[in-house]
């Protein structure tokens, strides 16, 4: 008995190094964050408990931000699935050029989230060519204002084309895990294809599909190279506000109110992610 | 009644079935290649273009191609611009952080990989926090940490923060090779009176290595890649390769300069993921980005 309480006193001992850097470092932000959104451990000024920063959230410009974040992280998901999902229920049937097909897709996996915003605001540019393929189709007669636009639609689309193969390596792991015999048995009973899509396809690929989003979600919600480049002047990103309240403003101790906004968004959504992780678990067998 | 038509009445039923079914999925991959090609390849190309575009012909608004191509752009952000401090620096900071998750991760690895603790979905979870939590929260706090430490602006810093981001891949990679040893081949070891020494260099480290192979590529391209801690922690004495494309892309935006950066810095990255993705099996690349 004692050996064996030994045994794991060595193994927690073994962990402590990779998990015990994370809690650290990751432990130690977030705590500051929380303190300091309640005045403690103040940059500037006296340290005293405080609920006063807290009033920024029903601030116009605050709010304003939340709901532009909440709009890119909702719509950022959403996009994404939409391109994914057909790509992915082709994919799941084998052939010839999948495996080049796959290959393809998985390119901007591969490219870093500021290159990848980079290249498609070259494309969507006033004068890019996207605007003056429209234009010469004649779909359009002025160019679209795509970039730095007031509703965001360059950041979706920025977030689209960078998480695409993400979010699809995701969903087909889930739609490949959908058994053959079921389709067939579907089909034997008269189901036409609508019917498979909607009561087989999707709703036993839903772990994946839930999960998916949610990450992309956070990603969206939370980002700020993105927005800082392609996004609306105003309103500005949750984390963009954020960081111009710190570092230009000095005002730390209002930045960490909107720190603490977003981890508990992040936090709410990860506690949502574990809960579905076991549901897939539990699901397919 | 032409010929043609004649043979195709002859054809049985499941077979012209089975030649339709087979020319609409030829179609169909056709489709999604060809707009993949585009989609992928017109971003790619235009950011090629315009790193090559002449500085003396400039190009702009109705011309379809630039009107002469030259490596003048490369010269000039090579010559001109801090790229060159900015690729020493991240070329030494991510081996080193690599190194360093390496070696934090591999006992963690071991234990979550091979041995049934209580509290090990608990670890698992925590392990994904970092690349979960928003990159600018993180960054702007954790500066406030590395204040108190004296580690703000400073090398050994900008290690640590970048470590932090790639450990989690580590150790998911890690756990997931270590995983896959069968216990069998332990057991046979240590029933034919193999010691600890033995057990590491004949079983584990064998088994582990195309795993560590992927944890390093994935924790390297991660710290290449990283861009708010850098960014908060680091700068403006030290600048990265994404530091400065950001500054490219932001108030002062030089459309020539910044692809040039942009290609600098995407090339390794997808040389290094692709020959990971020949050696490996894909299972790594959705190892390390969460269990589905």
């Amino acid at each position: 008995m004692d050996q064996k309480k030994d045994v794991a006193l060595i193994h927690y001992l073994m962990i402590l190094p990779g998990v015990g850097f994370i809690v650290l470092f990751l432990g130690s932000s977030i705590l500051i964050t929380v303190a300091q959104s309640f005045g403690l451990f103040s940059v500037t000024g006296t340290s005293r408990f405080t609920l006063v920063n807290w009033k920024t959230l029903w601030e116009r410009e605050t709010l304003d931000s939340v709901v532009f974040s909440l709009k890119m992280g909702v719509l950022s998901s959403v996009g994404t699935l939409l391109f994914a999902f057909p790509v992915g229920l082709f994919l799941r049937k084998g052939g010839a050029g999948k495996r080049f097909l796959a290959s393809l897709i998985k390119i901007p996996l591969f490219i870093p989230a500021l290159v990848a915003a980079f290249l498609i605001l070259n494309i969507i540019s006033y004068h890019g060519i996207v605007n003056e393929v429209l234009l010469g189709l004649g779909f359009i007669k002025e160019p679209l204002r795509m970039l730095n636009d007031k509703f965001g639609w360059g950041v979706v689309a920025i977030q689209i084309w960078k998480n695409l193969p993400f979010v699809l390596l995701i969903v087909s792991a889930s739609l490949a895990s959908i058994r053959d015999d079921i389709i067939d048995a579907a089909r034997n009973l008269g189901a036409n294809n609508w019917a498979i899509l909607f009561r087989i396809y999707i709703p036993l690929a839903m772990p994946g599909i839930l999960v998916s989003m949610i990450l992309m979600f956070i990603k969206a919600f939370g980002d700020f190279p993105i927005t800082s480049v392609a996004g609306p002047t105003y309103p500005p990103s949750i984390a963009l506000r954020m960081r111009n309240t710190a570092t230009l403003f000095q005002e730390w101790d209002k930045a960490a109110v909107m720190g603490v906004i977003i981890i508990v968004t992040t936090l709410f959504m990860t506690w949502l992610y574990s809960r579905l992780a076991q549901a897939v678990e539990g699901g397919n067998p | 009644m032409t010929a043609s038509s004649l043979r195709l009445a002859s054809t049985p039923l499941h077979v012209r079935e089975a030649r339709r079914k087979r020319l609409v999925y030829g179609i169909l991959t056709a489709f999604f290649v060809v707009t993949q090609i585009l989609w992928v390849g017109i971003p790619v190309l235009m950011a090629i273009l315009w790193s090559l575009v002449d500085p003396q012909h400039p190009w702009s608004f109705p011309q379809l191609f630039p009107e002469k191509l030259s490596w003048a752009q490369w010269a000039y952000v090579f010559k001109y611009t801090n790229i060159v401090r900015a690729l020493k620096t991240s070329y030494t900071v991510a081996p080193l952080a690599v190194i360093l998750s390496f070696i934090l991760s591999l006992p963690t690895s071991y234990v979550l990989g091979r041995k049934n603790i209580p509290g090990k979905k608990v670890f698992m979870l925590v392990v994904l926090l970092p690349i979960i939590m928003p990159g600018m929260v993180v960054a702007l706090f954790l500066s406030r940490v590395f204040a108190a430490f004296h580690l703000t602006q400073s090398f050994f810093g900008l290690v640590l923060a970048h470590t932090l981001m790639g450990i989690p891949y580590m150790i998911r990679v890690l756990t997931t090779s270590f995983e896959a040893i069968p216990q069998d081949i332990i057991d046979a070891a240590e029933n034919l009176g193999a010691n600890t020494f033995i057990k590491i260099k004949d079983i584990f480290l064998p088994m582990v290595r195309p795993g560590l192979l992927a944890g390093m590529v994935f924790a390297f391209t991660t710290s290449i890649e990283e861009f708010n801690l850098t960014f908060v922690i680091g700068t403006p004495t030290f600048e990265t390769i994404p530091t400065i494309l950001y500054s490219f892309l932001g108030y002062n935006f030089i459309r020539t300069n910044a692809s040039v950066v942009a290609l600098i810095m995407m090339t390794p990255n997808i040389v290094l993921l692709f020959i990971v993705e020949r050696i490996l099996k894909s299972d790594y690349l959705s190892a390390s980005l969460g269990k589905v």
